[in-house]
């Protein structure tokens, strides 16, 4: 029963002092879905995906990720994750190629497998000719792109992505949302914030973020027949206007 | 254990990169050594003196000439005003001041001992020390010639000698302050090199979000902390040895002792910055304020390590702390290898004292890094 939920959140709230970034939220992200995240700056989506990360303990409450606590089994969910984080977080000083290889050396994968990964995403990136270039040289979307197959490196079942498309061009993001069409396609669960609006239409179900709580969550389709709406957006400002 | 190799190889990988890094560790050291070997003396020579001559007789001018021809000495000027003597010292034009009272002369031929009157800068307590001693081994020398051309004094008494004492330093024969200060230097060098590495290091990938993205990944936070280490140990080693190089270019100064026990106390020694560099990392989130923090224990620890300031001069309270500084005893250490050729059998106390130092830091150190991470 548990096996066809992805990630499972009961009222976890994270506090910073006395300022609330999470407040008791609660909800289910099915086997292979993927889940949209959205919310206003500071709404506490970025602090939500790093308690679910394991990055940081949650204050209260309870969740878990691939079958595992979040409160005792971290070192668990670690194997089964990947994570994007809102900054770029490869080394911008080591070569697209030296990038690939570090991280599948940290993820342990062996010295065949780590060759044979970086050949195949460089020639699925169309990085070939970029291999041996240092990373900071890239363009953006391309830097996105990279960062993302790293994260997948390790074939974890689900993927946490913050953000990925900010500051990238629309064609750029809308390569990367094939790629995460695919990603979720292969059976993985893909768990991403965003704060455009029509990437909010490509999500299977969709929850908005407010102040720290839950305030909507549903699919593109049923919220739009719920507020009688034609676009997310129009949906977005309605509920967040709303509270 | 191959995580840690991965670790390793990227840090190498971002250091020798970047070609600034290599300059930092090559160059700086070749700077610091010539300029610092050079420029710290603690050997006071060309003391200026400014006399007032109220006597104007040839006693008093043998007196003068004694300075005149002292290496140590150099006469800046004669002043007949006494009330503008201490504009001299003031100014620094003079560092000492000599009054010859009159009736000198008649004094000493009377046998009524006159008295000189010495004005000191006493702001260098160091210098103004050593100045007095070079002043009474003249009058001292001034004396006996007196006394030797006495007409009055029996050869006997003559002949009567007080005792002599006739130093002779060892190890640094000429009590050359280049020989004792250069390994010094070269301490200082591991200090700053390894601590600002570690802490700078660690704290950039926090900046940059490489750190965050690493604690998703499996690897353990000791893995993490090996992965830093290895490397940054392996650059203070090689620091070391880069300047000992330029040292022996520069100086002509040599090992005395063992190379290996040499670099085997400065392993011991570079797991008390790592440490340090580590606990920086802990408390700082941006490469700046690392660099801020840094500074600040890196002044702590040179100014209680004796280098600057004997600890002997020191309150008995801070001698007491100095007792906690790792760079103390290894200061020592390496003074006592590179000058005497001291074997480990007489260094066991200041290495015993250093690795229980270093490694409480160390893991100190290490243990809040790992809470920090969560
Ligand atoms: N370490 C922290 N200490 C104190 N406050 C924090 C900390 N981290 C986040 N916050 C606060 O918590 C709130 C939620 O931040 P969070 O980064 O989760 O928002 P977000 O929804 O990801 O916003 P954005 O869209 O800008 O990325 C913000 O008001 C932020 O200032
Ligand atoms: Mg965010």
């Amino acid at each position: 029963m548990e096996t066809d939920k992805a990630v499972s959140v009961s009222k976890l709230s994270r506090h910073f002092g006395k300022f609330i970034a999470v407040d008791e939220i609660s909800f289910e992200v099915n086997r292979g879905e993927i889940f949209g995240f959205l919310g206003a700056n500071g709404a506490g989506k970025t602090t939500a995906i790093k308690m679910l990360c394991g990055l940081l303990k949650p204050t209260s409450g309870e969740a878990t990720v691939a079958g595992f606590s979040i409160n005792s089994e971290t070192a668990k969910i670690k194997k089964n994750i990947g994570y994007m984080s809102q900054k770029f977080s490869l080394y911008d000083d080591l070569t697209v190629k030296e990038n690939i290889e570090f991280y599948g050396g940290i993820y342990g994968l062996s010295r065949e497998k780590i060759s044979g990964k970086t050949d195949q995403l460089i020639s699925e990136l169309n990085l070939d000719k970029m291999k041996n270039s240092l990373t900071k040289s890239l363009p953006l979307g391309w830097k996105q792109r990279l960062a993302l197959s790293t994260s997948l490196l390790h074939d974890p079942s689900i993927i946490f992505l913050d953000e990925p498309t900010g500051g990238v061009d629309p064609i750029s993001r809308r390569n990367f949302w094939r790629i995460i069409y695919e990603i979720a396609g292969s059976g993985k669960t893909v768990f991403v914030t965003t704060h455009y609006m029509d990437e909010a239409e490509y999500c299977n179900r969709i929850s908005i973020m407010h102040k720290g709580k839950i305030i909507e969550l549903g699919t593109p389709t049923g919220l739009k027949q719920k507020y009688n709406k034609t676009t997310m957006q129009d949906i977005f400002i309605h509920i967040v206007g709303r509270n | 254990m191959r995580q840690i190799f991965y670790l390793v190889q990227k840090e190498f990988r971002q250091i020798f990169r970047d070609f600034s890094m290599v300059r930092i560790l090559f160059v700086v050291p070749l700077i610091q050594i010539f300029i610092l070997g050079n420029a710290i003396t603690t050997d006071v020579k060309n003391i200026k003196i400014v006399f007032q001559d109220q006597d104007k007789t040839p006693y008093s001018r043998e007196f003068i000439n004694r300075f005149v021809h002292s290496k140590y000495f150099k006469i800046t000027g004669f002043e007949e005003d006494y009330t503008r003597l201490s504009s001299y010292l003031d100014s620094g034009k003079a560092s000492l001041a000599i009054v010859i009272p009159r009736h000198f002369q008649r004094d000493i031929v009377l046998q009524k001992k006159p008295d000189i009157q010495l004005l000191v800068d006493g702001v260098d307590g160091n210098s103004a020390g050593v100045s007095l001693g070079y002043i009474t081994d003249i009058v001292q020398q001034y004396q006996e010639r007196l006394i030797e051309y006495s007409p009055d004094l029996s050869l006997q008494v003559k002949n009567i000698r007080r005792v002599e004492t006739e130093p002779r330093f060892w190890f640094n024969p000429n009590l050359e302050s280049k020989l004792y200060i250069v390994p010094g230097i070269i301490a200082l060098i591991l200090l700053i090199i390894t601590l600002f590495l570690t802490s700078m290091g660690i704290v950039r990938e926090k900046e940059i979000g490489t750190l965050e993205q690493l604690m998703v990944t499996p690897i353990r936070s000791y893995q993490l902390v090996i992965g830093k280490i290895i490397p940054f140990s392996i650059l203070g080693m090689l620091e070391i040895m880069i300047s000992m190089g330029f040292v022996y270019l520069i100086f002509g100064i040599g090992v005395k002792g063992s190379l290996l026990l040499l670099l085997f106390e400065s392993s011991i020694f570079i797991i008390s910055t790592l440490g340090l560099g580590i606990f920086i990392s802990t408390i700082s989130d941006t490469q700046q304020q690392a660099l801020f923090v840094a500074w600040f224990f890196m002044i702590f620890a040179i100014l209680l390590s004796g280098f600057f300031i004997p600890i002997a001069n020191m309150p008995p309270v801070i001698q007491h702390i100095t007792r906690l500084n790792p760079l103390r005893y290894y200061i020592v250490i390496l003074r006592e290898i590179y000058l005497k050729g001291t074997t480990f059998k007489d260094l066991i106390p200041e290495t015993l004292a250093m690795v229980t130092f270093s490694t409480c830091l160390f893991f100190a150190a290490v243990m809040r890094f790992r809470k920090k991470l969560g």
